[in-house]
């Protein structure tokens, strides 16, 4: 077809900018919007007007009162820039970039590492690992909060009693939620807990694509294991780490359920808010919606920004494809 | 199998019943805890193993008002979910892998975007939305809430599981007279079922276990999730009964755990069993 | 594999068309249904009062049917939110009286015509503040519950204390004395966590302070007023002198009752009810005293904690509301309540239960629209954590908490 196009303009003629439009390029081209209607109808007509009226009551001031009269006073980028003046919001941003990190680190890491682990046993210890994790996976995150809480029971917790037992301190009567440090890293055990699984299992079905040969070959050859691991299945498992990275980033950041409930709404103050928790208590629990839809934008862009690095590469990815 | 092989094998055994110890422990102190009577549960000198156990809780939980009906509410939403979500989202992540497509950038910031956005946000603009179309206090109005929220996230995973599969494989399908995307379905399936067995027990966990929007959208007591219904456990400013409520957590877990163990045989057990020799 | 997704496909969309079916809901047709919201504390605790009333409502209004969805304390004011925005709220809503006026002041309920409620003139003072706002009733008291001291009395026979104390001194004396007796690890002669604020306010109250009071219209913070800082000074010293709970908790985790049942307390400070729950060892060593003031023939004030009834703006039938109300809040309902432990909502019922003793004297928070805030905030709870841990002193922790709440209880 090009040659004709080609001959065609070079012989003077009208050049074509489009190409034959035949039926059956038509269809093959408009394959790829076929396959994402569904998705793109489904998203549009549930989340649209909700996502045009987060945008909206950003710039509005409504309180209870406003929404029961169904109507809001426009404010402009007021809501916006009390918060970004607010202290807090600052304060709280910075201690959620640390805990996103902590979290997403430790997720990753153990998770990668328990799916090497999964390919390297025999079959009964593979299936009982799996089935540990995927039972932990399976726990609901509500009912692992108040498994952690009477684990860390002050008086009759079982952490305590094994600590003592064991002799690594008295920790007879300790109170794990006396601090903000104490209280966040228990929020930290208990979603990297949860999460683990989900990154075990997700690495280890891509594991699953590897051909065992190149490694075994690349053992054959005298490579130690960190360099087979870096050389040939680093390189496999790239595109698995970057999404499961960026969706523990995205997740982390903006967590809301576990340290809400296990800090519980007792001990939650300014001091040890993070993103998710400061959202719902300046919206909701302050029935300040404007200010809420403020800051769900705000954290939007702050996760935006998070993850762009993590972003880009994967989008790339599909490029060099 | 060599020496060295076999003694490396047994330590990563070891390694493994070890971390599966340390994980499943509070799964364990839940079940523990159920079977354990009330008074060996407040106890100040916590007992591993209960010394006398009782069905109890596990009764106290079964009879709970409403405990049945939200079983197969969850089930049916969940079901529908993932089954949905599964569905739309593998099309999406073959158009998004294997096609170039304007528009296609785009598509992709979308379906991230969506993801970043923190849910709670959402809750009273989508409750408002729902409401006008009767869609409050529905099954269907939370299964249409959780499938958009699922999307975004088994499209972006599943890519990238398609994403790894080999450009030969397609080729060699095309050239045995299959349409591009017919080769897609046949080759690509079967290949990437490791990976849709990965998202689908996600999109079903995440759904089984979602508590705030099904907590704001149904609340006749006959049409709430499991969650929900676990919740009432903890609602009361009397009394927590901590056996009734690991008791009832137990058994909201089961369904996953079946679900799983049901589909698990895809995740290339078989295949790496195989591959690695003894 | 293919087959697989299909089939799998499908399943899913006839679960779907099934959830539609299952929830193609009679909700249409709710001309003739009353919806009520309750807390799980009244279907655990008295389900056959709320049986009874629904009966009387249905007598007098036939064709009506009522629906009674019970919440969780936890969330139920979120979800009344979602309801308003999307104008589907209950007929009746079950609040907590600390919770009433921030919803009040923004218009959320119906007026209601106090006259037309039983007893209503005799209504307890402390629990109809609640209720009302701008010289009109949105809420009718439904019941109410006060802070007793349920104690061993085998170990006060032990511990040779021979009558019950009088002022908080002798009460701080016999904790002691408790303690002496008692030395096994954890045992705590009084329990109570050191961030129940319940407890510790009344302390303040009693010796004449108060958390806020208004000047020229404003709300001003008054914890840091000598009489507050006495109160919360005695606060601080019978907690050291008497309590092996945190002093970083409040009384929540673990239940106090639970700590008792052990064997672990000599004394638990809580609602009366408590006595359902000490376990059968110490079922029949088990009896509750009002706890006293600092002077002597004082109690010392208790929190009149309870709930209202309102009726939302937004329902469609609120005439009918304000009749189940009625039916929920007559006089043999209330004397139903009461015989289930609880303080009814009017002077002439009362009895002389030890709840209704310890409720002869009381305290209530500041009725002003952003007092939830505090709550929430848990200016309180830290203040009292400051003091108890010792980073602040009494004062310092005191005026930074009265700051906080001026600015909380203005803002806008």
């Amino acid at each position: 077809m090009a040659e004709t196009e080609g001959a065609a303009v070079a012989a003077g003629a009208w050049p074509r900018r489009r190409r034959r439009l035949t039926a059956g390029r038509f269809f093959r081209a408009s394959v790829p919007y076929a396959l994402i209607l569904p998705v793109l109808v489904a998203i549009g007509a549930v989340l649209g007007y909700p996502l045009y009226n987060l945008v909206r009551l950003s710039l509005q001031h409504y309180g209870l009162f406003e929404l029961i009269q169904h109507k809001g006073q426009a404010v402009g980028l007021r809501n916006f820039s009390s918060i970004l003046h607010d202290g807090i919001f600052w304060h709280t941003l910075a201690r959620t970039v640390v805990f996103t990190a902590v979290n997403v680190c430790l997720t990753m890491a153990i998770g990668t590492a328990v799916a090497l682990l999964l390919v390297r046993v025999s079959t009964w210890a593979r299936l009982l690992l799996t089935s540990g994790l995927v039972l932990v996976w399976a726990t609901p995150a509500v009912v692992a909060v108040q498994v952690w809480i009477w684990m860390t029971n002050f008086q009759n917790g079982i952490v305590n009693y094994t600590l003592t037992r064991l002799h690594i301190g008295n920790y007879s009567e300790h109170d794990w939620y006396a601090t903000t440090f104490s209280q966040l890293g228990l929020a930290t055990t208990l979603i990297v807990w949860g999460a683990v699984p989900f990154v075990a299992i997700s690495v280890y079905a891509a594991l699953a694509q590897v051909p065992r040969d190149l490694e075994e070959a690349a053992e054959i050859d005298g490579a130690r294991p960190w360099r087979v691991f870096r050389d040939v299945t680093l390189p496999i498992l790239r595109p698995v780490l970057l999404i499961l990275t960026s969706l523990s980033i995205i997740w982390d950041f903006g967590v809301f359920t576990q340290p809400y409930l296990l800090i519980g709404q007792g001990h939650i103050h300014p001091g040890n808010y993070l993103m998710g928790i400061y959202l719902f208590e300046e919206g909701y629990i302050k029935t300040e919606f404007g200010r809420g839809a403020a800051i769900s934008l705000l954290m939007l862009a702050m996760v935006a920004l998070l993850s762009v690095v993590y972003v880009r590469k994967m989008v790339r990815l599909g490029d060099e494809e | 199998m060599s020496r060295r092989r076999r003694t490396g094998r047994a330590g990563w055994n070891t390694l493994a019943v070890g971390i599966f110890v340390v994980m499943v422990f509070p799964v364990f102190w839940m079940i523990s805890t159920a079977f354990k009577s009330n008074d060996e549960i407040v106890s100040y000198t916590p007992t591993w193993f209960s010394l006398h156990p009782t069905i109890a809780h596990f009764r106290a939980a079964i009879h709970a008002p409403f405990f049945w009906p939200d079983v197969r509410n969850s089930l049916i939403i969940v079901g529908a979910t993932v089954g949905i979500s599964i569905a739309l989202s593998f099309l999406a992540a073959v158009a998004l892998a294997k096609y170039r497509f304007g528009g296609r950038k785009l598509f992709i910031v979308l379906v991230i975007g969506i993801q970043m956005l923190p849910q709670a946000g959402l809750i009273i603009p989508l409750y408002v939305v729902l409401a006008r179309y009767h869609q409050v206090n529905a099954l269907t109005g939370v299964i249409v809430t959780y499938m958009t929220f699922a999307l975004p996230f088994c499209v972006w995973t599943l890519r990238g599981f398609i994403i790894n599969i080999p450009r030969e494989l397609e080729e060699a399908a095309m050239v045995d007279g299959n349409t591009r995307l017919g080769a897609f379905l046949k080759i690509l399936l079967p290949l990437a079922a490791p990976g849709l067995v990965a998202t689908s027990v996600f999109a079903f966990i995440t759904s089984w276990n979602e508590y705030i929007f099904a907590r704001v959208l149904l609340s006749d007591q006959g049409k709430q999730t499991l969650t929900v219904w676990l919740s009432y456990f903890l609602g009361s400013s009397r009394h927590t009964d901590w056996g009734a409520l690991m008791a009832g957590s137990t058994l909201t877990a089961i369904p996953v755990l079946i679900f799983f163990l049901l589909i698990q045989r895809r995740i290339a057990f078989g295949l790496t069993a195989g591959a690695v020799k003894g | 594999m293919r087959h697989r997704v299909v089939a799998a496909a499908a399943v899913a969309v006839l679960l779907g068309l099934v959830a539609a079916t299952a929830s193609a809901s009679p909700q249409r047709a709710q001309a003739n249904k009353l919806t009520v919201w309750l807390q799980v504390d009244a279907q655990s605790g008295w389900p056959d009062i709320v049986a009874a009333a629904n009966q009387q409502f249905q007598k007098d209004h036939p064709g009506y049917t009522v629906d009674v969805q019970y919440q969780n304390w936890t969330d139920h004011l979120q979800k009344f939110d979602a309801t308003l925005a999307g104008g589907n709220s209950p007929d009746v809503i079950e609040m907590g009286n600390t919770e009433m006026t921030k919803y009040m002041a923004a218009g959320a309920f119906s007026p209601l015509d106090k006259s037309s409620f039983d007893n209503a003139p005799q209504w307890l003072s402390g629990l109809a503040k609640s209720g009302a706002y701008g010289g009109k009733t949105y809420g009718v008291p439904y019941y109410a519950g006060s802070r007793v001291a349920t104690y061993r009395t085998d170990l006060f026979k032990k511990a040779g204390i021979k009558k019950l104390p009088a002022t908080l001194a002798e009460l701080t004396a016999d904790a002691k004395k408790l303690a002496a007796k008692n030395k096994g690890k954890g045992f705590s002669p009084v329990y109570f966590g050191g961030e129940d604020w319940y407890v510790a306010m009344a302390f303040v109250y009693d010796f004449g302070g108060t958390i806020a009071r208004t000047h020229s219209g404003k709300w001003v913070g008054a914890l840091d007023s000598p009489q507050a800082v006495k109160g919360l000074t005695a606060y601080k010293n019978f907690f050291l002198a008497s309590s092996r709970a945190s002093k970083t908790n409040d009384s929540t985790n673990p239940n106090p009752y639970d700590v008792y049942a052990q064997g672990n307390a000599g004394v638990i400070i809580g609602p009366s009810w408590f006595s359902c729950c000490v376990g059968v060892k110490y079922k029949t060593a088990t009896a509750q005293f009002v706890l006293p003031g600092h002077v002597k023939g004082q109690a010392l004030p208790g929190f009149l904690g309870g709930s209202d009834l309102a009726v939302p703006v937004t329902s469609k039938s609120a005439s009918l509301g304000a009749d189940w109300i009625k039916d929920f809040t007559g006089t043999s309902a209330e004397r139903a309540l009461q015989a289930k432990g609880n303080i009814p909502n009017a002077t002439n019922l009362l009895g002389s239960s030890i709840n209704e003793r310890a409720a002869a004297r009381s305290w209530f928070v500041p009725t002003a629209k952003h007092w939830v805030d505090v709550e929430n905030g848990n200016i309180l709870k830290n203040m009292l954590g400051q003091i108890l841990t010792g980073k602040l002193t009494v004062k310092q922790a005191a005026a930074s908490a009265s700051d906080n709440i001026t600015s909380v209880l203005n803002g806008s």
